[in-house]
């Protein structure tokens, strides 16, 4: 069977199904459109396993209209299927399928308009991971923020509005300096298609038009994936978006940024030296500021939404200086990373949502002991805070542990402590809000101001919500051994995509080799794991001693890093500004250096 | 040589203008008139690029094909952006709305944040 034809379909069939949701929403009962959704979803997921086993023999381009590069200048547009794409568009439809499991029920009051909106937000992300146009990649990442800012304001309730205007105006100037990104590389090269900017690029060697292309278009990448300084946006849509899009937003909206910085940096600007030292000097310690900011201020949340979205920035973090490292150890790490994190993750913010649904608030003090009834939702939110901390069996473990075997292998030995740091204060967050919640055990502070609650439908039946956690929780504790080589290979393939040579039929394809494993870091996990748990402990038993003897200093430069992150949106537009200067001053000096 | 750079100098221009009108707006309203302006700029710089000099539009309906004409590739580009621009700012206006009927302000200053 050729699977060829296949390539368009997941990103065809959710829009079909999108739209088939619509039309029959007063016709049919909900369950139907609930199963459909589920299902869709499911088969997408299945088919993208499919075509990434087949794709890993040698990745497969489907051009639209046949409009390929037989007939003279290249006009059309094309997915070219690697294992990493495919592999990565498997893991979104799967996790929107557990997604609209989880919501079965959730969103009555707006009949069908929710499921629409998911399943071409599923289309997107699709989209978004196999294109292989420049053009085709910015009409996705646009899809996904006009969707993604639909999902987060919706409601229409107080807290909500704010957060989704501001990620609304951030996200939407990403989205400019994307469309200005690409025009600069249609003006450099004539040409829209990946593989045929980057030939002519390499071939015109660095200059002012390509460089400022990456600056724009690499920024507008940073901005989805919120690394700092452009992070802002990102704890206040996911707190005021309601649970299920959040899982969603942090499971893969926002590594699927990474995933295009990723292309970005692989295909069309692999043959500038410029860029590629700006990646390794500037972008690896972004990633490692990224992930320790994120650390430290998910450590100072008490809304379990904030606590988690901060902790998304943090790896995050990881995963963008581990990307940045252009390798193909460094591609395997953040495959798995962003793997494992995704399933990880995705299990938090459902446990959140439950609490939400059935306890009316998402807030550590407001529940405090009031989830003890709860076991199994305890155990499924503690094994992912543990995995989160670093606990370095699963997916994510291996995928921390490949990292830090990558860094290693270019010099960059420092990045395992900072990975050590991110897992240790974000899992240690966790553990310290679950403890709380799920045991109540801890101090309690007086006086504390709370943040607008909100609450969700809770007459959902409560096993279809557990099921998603518990799968996504076994998923990352048992997916590490198999996922690995896979992973190893589908990173050779995404740092070496086939040449415009190749796609147009000039070369034959050459499989890249898939390098060995590269040892070391387990004991890393079980550091991160212990300083977590005394962190946890810390904040839990002794917050008010630690502040005020031993760590005064710390605390100030915390307390500061708050004031930091209470800024409106004027002044995350400023920091945007100053971002988008830090790059741009970062190429010119890659230049020069060069 | 000017008359070929002007083009590129208005799109930085309306982009620099527009975000600074953003950082400094007092009104959400205001701030959203002024990412229309950002996107301006963006248009001005796809035009600048697709334009050729002395050349009519690629429309071949009456003339003959080959004939000079303007790149349409660029044209298309700004045509999508430009209904991405009427989405987003539809959006933005209706949670600016809600933002008002709920809050009485549109002001970013008094709009408390979340640490």
């Amino acid at each position: 069977m050729n699977l060829l034809h296949w390539i368009p379909l997941p990103v065809v069939v959710p829009l079909l199904a999108a739209a088939l949701a619509l039309l029959v929403e007063k016709l049919v009962p909900r369950r139907v459109i609930d199963a459909l959704a589920v299902l869709v979803t499911a088969a997408i997921s299945v088919e993208c396993m499919a075509l990434a086993r087949v794709a890993a023999a040698q990745p497969m381009a489907y051009w639209y209209g046949q409009w390929g590069p037989a007939h003279g200048p290249v006009l059309g547009i094309s997915f070219v299927v690697d294992s990493a794409g495919a592999g990565a568009s498997a893991f979104i439809a799967g996790l929107f399928s557990l997604t609209f499991l989880f919501v079965w029920h959730y969103f009555e009051e707006v009949r069908a308009h929710f499921h629409a909106l998911m399943l071409m937000f599923c289309a997107a992300m699709i989209g978004f991971c196999l294109t292989h146009d420049l053009f085709n990649i910015f009409v996705w990442f646009e899809t996904m923020s006009v969707i993604a800012f639909a999902l987060t304001g919706y409601r229409l309730e107080d807290a909500a509005l704010e957060g989704a205007l501001n990620f609304t105006v951030i996200n939407t100037i990403g989205s400019f300096l994307m469309m200005a990104g690409v025009g600069l590389a249609y003006a450099a090269t004539g040409a829209l298609d990946m593989a045929l900017v980057g030939k002519t690029l390499a071939e015109r060697h660095a200059d002012v038009l390509a460089c400022g292309s990456f600056v724009l278009m690499g920024t507008a990448m940073l901005i989805k994936a919120a690394g700092v300084p452009f992070h802002f946006w990102l704890p206040d849509a996911h707190a005021v978006a309601p649970s299920p899009v959040s899982v969603i937003f942090s499971g893969v909206m926002v590594p699927v940024g990474l995933f295009g910085l990723g292309r970005l940096l692989a295909i069309v600007f692999a043959g500038i030296p410029a860029v590629v030292s700006l990646a390794h000097g500037l972008l690896v310690p972004l990633g490692a500021v990224t992930a320790i900011v994120g650390g430290f201020m998910a450590l100072q949340q008490t809304h379990l939404k904030r606590l988690l979205a901060y902790s998304t920035v943090s790896h995050v973090g990881v995963m963008l200086a581990a990307l940045s490292l252009v390798t193909v150890h460094g591609a395997a790490g953040w495959l798995l990373y962003m793997l494992g994190h995704g399933m990880v993750k995705a299990g938090l913010f459902m446990a959140a949502g439950m609490l939400a649904a059935v306890l009316d608030s998402v807030d550590e003090f407001e529940l405090y002991g009031r989830a003890r009834d709860r076991p199994v939702l305890a155990c499924g939110y503690f094994v992912a805070a543990l995995c989160l901390a670093g606990f370095p069996i699963g997916i994510m473990g291996s995928g921390a542990e490949a990292v830090e075997g990558a860094a290693k292998g270019v010099g960059d030995d420092w990045l395992g402590p900072i990975i050590i740091i991110s897992s240790a204060t974000t899992g240690g967050a966790a553990v310290r809000a679950g403890v709380r919640i799920f045991l109540g055990k801890g101090e309690l502070p007086q006086g504390r101001s709370t943040l607008p609650e909100e609450s969700e439908r809770g007459d959902r039946p409560w096993l279809l919500m557990l099921l998603p956690l518990l799968v996504l929780v076994v998923a990352n504790l048992i997916g590490g051994l198999p996922l690995e080589r896979m992973a190893r290979a589908a990173a050779a393939t995404f740092v070496h995509m086939p040449a415009w040579d190749v796609l147009s039929g000039k070369q034959a394809y050459a499989a890249p080799g898939v390098p060995t494993e590269v040892g070391g870091g387990e004991c890393s996990g079980w550091l991160a794991l212990g300083v977590a748990l005394v962190i946890a402990a810390a904040q839990l038993f002794a917050a008010k001693w630690l502040k005020h003897r031993v760590l005064w200093p710390a605390h100030m430069s915390i307390k500061a890093l708050r004031v930091l992150h209470a800024g409106r949106v004027g002044d995350q537009l400023a920091w945007l500004v100053a971002g988008l200067a830090m790059l741009t001053a970062g190429v010119v000096v890659a230049s020069v250096d060069w | 040589m000017l008359l070929r750079l002007l083009p590129w100098l208005a799109a930085a221009w309306l982009m620099a203008v527009g975000i600074y009108g953003m950082v400094t707006s007092r009104h959400y309203v205001h701030l959203i008139g002024c990412l229309s302006v950002v996107q301006s700029g963006t248009y001005v710089l796809l035009l600048a690029i697709g334009f050729v000099w002395h050349s009519g539009p690629p429309i071949f309906y009456d003339h003959p094909p080959g004939t000079p004409a303007v790149d349409p590739v660029m044209q298309a580009l700004v045509l999508t952006d430009v209904v991405v621009g009427a989405a987003v700012s539809a959006l933005l206006l209706a949670l600016a709305l809600q933002l008002h009927k709920r809050r009485n302000t549109l002001d970013p200053q008094e709009l408390e944040p979340i640490p």
